[in-house]
């Protein structure tokens, strides 16, 4: 079953699962990642593992509601922030967006209900 | 927004004193933050400390005036500009170039040492739980392989390097994460510690408002998913400063 873990202050980490017998729970936890992407939380799905055996992640760009699918880095996928963000607050004044990104090989998708991954809130600073 | 609920919140226990623990309110804010549906939950404004919050939380601007009111504005403050800082290794100490109404002035901060960092960490203990640390090792165990997680309960730290970069990063509890590369002599260089709390952190100290493992599975995640962004969501230190915690 999949699981995104969100880090947070109360819990630990809070967990959204996308559990294939629960439709229901599947809407609400694709909707909370939607909501997290567009408020600039960094999502983190786990891709497989490294020649030593530690897990390899790649970061979502965007989620596909109807499919229940991560989108993760590849070309052809446009991570430019929307106008709506609320402006980046990643240690630069002002914030940069990231590029956008040259469409030409198809998107990665991973299956919400096969992954697992990890999800981070924006930046205080430190 | 997730979808809002409403939540019973039960009065709130007192000790025999009249004073509330910060359990209890850890416990109530947590419950408030189910009620928003704030996934990420409200950090927890201690006394003597601020709370520094992301500023894109929806309570940032009033946890920030929580405990930590402005002070009054006094109008000679105005005519100081500061022009100038930096970490003088040499004096043990952060210089300050002020100038006030045209006369240039340096002043010296004495920091030989993070001892008051360090204690200033430990008072702000008091707002994670065991419950939470507990949970933030068991997703932390399910990241690492066995001996790297055996490292990190057993000493607070532990190493990883990136495939992508080929720097070695030095995971740790409390601290910034230290980034180290090879030299020629087959020894280690410090590049960087970087310093990053999401959510929100106490200023002047290690702490963030997530429990120690969360901060830790925080950086590790970034680093292994977007060895880019963790680098420009860091504040980067010397490692020759206290606050890089060496």
């Amino acid at each position: 079953m999949g699981e995104m873990a969100i880090l947070n202050v109360g819990e630990g980490d809070l967990k959204l699962s996308f559990d294939p017998a629960n439709p229901m729970e599947q809407i609400q936890a694709g909707k909370t990642v939607t909501d997290m992407l567009r408020r600039g939380y960094a999502l983190f799905v786990e891709v497989g593992q490294t020649d030593e055996g530690q897990p390899k992640y790649a970061r979502v760009y965007q989620f596909d509601e109807e499919k229940r699918e991560y989108i993760i880095a590849g070309d052809g996928v446009d991570n430019t922030p929307s106008e709506e963000e609320p402006p980046m607050y990643d240690g630069d004044e002002g914030g940069t967006p990231e590029p956008k990104r040259k469409r030409g090989r198809p998107t990665t998708r991973v299956k919400a209900e096969d992954a697992k991954g990890v999800g981070v809130a924006r930046t205080a600073g430190g | 927004m997730p979808e809002q609920q409403e939540v019973e919140v039960a009065e709130l226990p007192c000790n025999p004193d009249g004073t509330i623990s910060h359990r209890t309110v850890r416990e109530w804010l947590k419950l408030v933050a189910q009620a928003k549906g704030e996934v990420c939950g409200i950090p927890m404004p201690i006394e003597g400390q601020k709370l520094v919050v992301e500023p894109s939380h929806p309570m940032a601007e009033t946890l920030a005036l929580l405990l930590n009111a402005p002070a009054p504005e006094d109008p000679d403050d105005k005519k100081w500009t500061l022009v100038n800082q930096w970490w003088s290794r040499g004096k043990g100490a952060y210089v300050y170039v002020w100038d006030y109404e045209g006369t240039r002035m340096a002043f010296k901060r004495y920091k030989p040492h993070s001892l008051k960092q360090q204690l200033e960490t430990l008072g702000c203990s008091h707002v994670w739980g065991l419950e939470q640390e507990g949970n933030a090792l068991k997703l932390l165990s399910e990241m690492l392989r066995p001996h790297n997680f055996n490292q990190y309960v057993m000493t607070g730290m532990f190493l990883e390097r990136s495939e992508k970069s080929g720097v070695t990063y030095l995971f740790r509890r409390l601290r910034p994460t230290l980034a180290c590369t090879a030299t020629k002599d087959d020894d280690m260089k410090m590049i960087a510690a970087l310093c990053m709390h999401p959510i929100a952190y106490y200023q002047g100290t290690w702490a963030g408002a997530m429990c120690p493992t969360d901060d830790v599975i925080a950086h590790l995640a970034m680093m292994r998913g977007d060895e880019h962004m963790f680098w420009k969501r860091c504040n980067q230190h010397s490692p020759l400063v206290p606050e890089a915690g060496l």
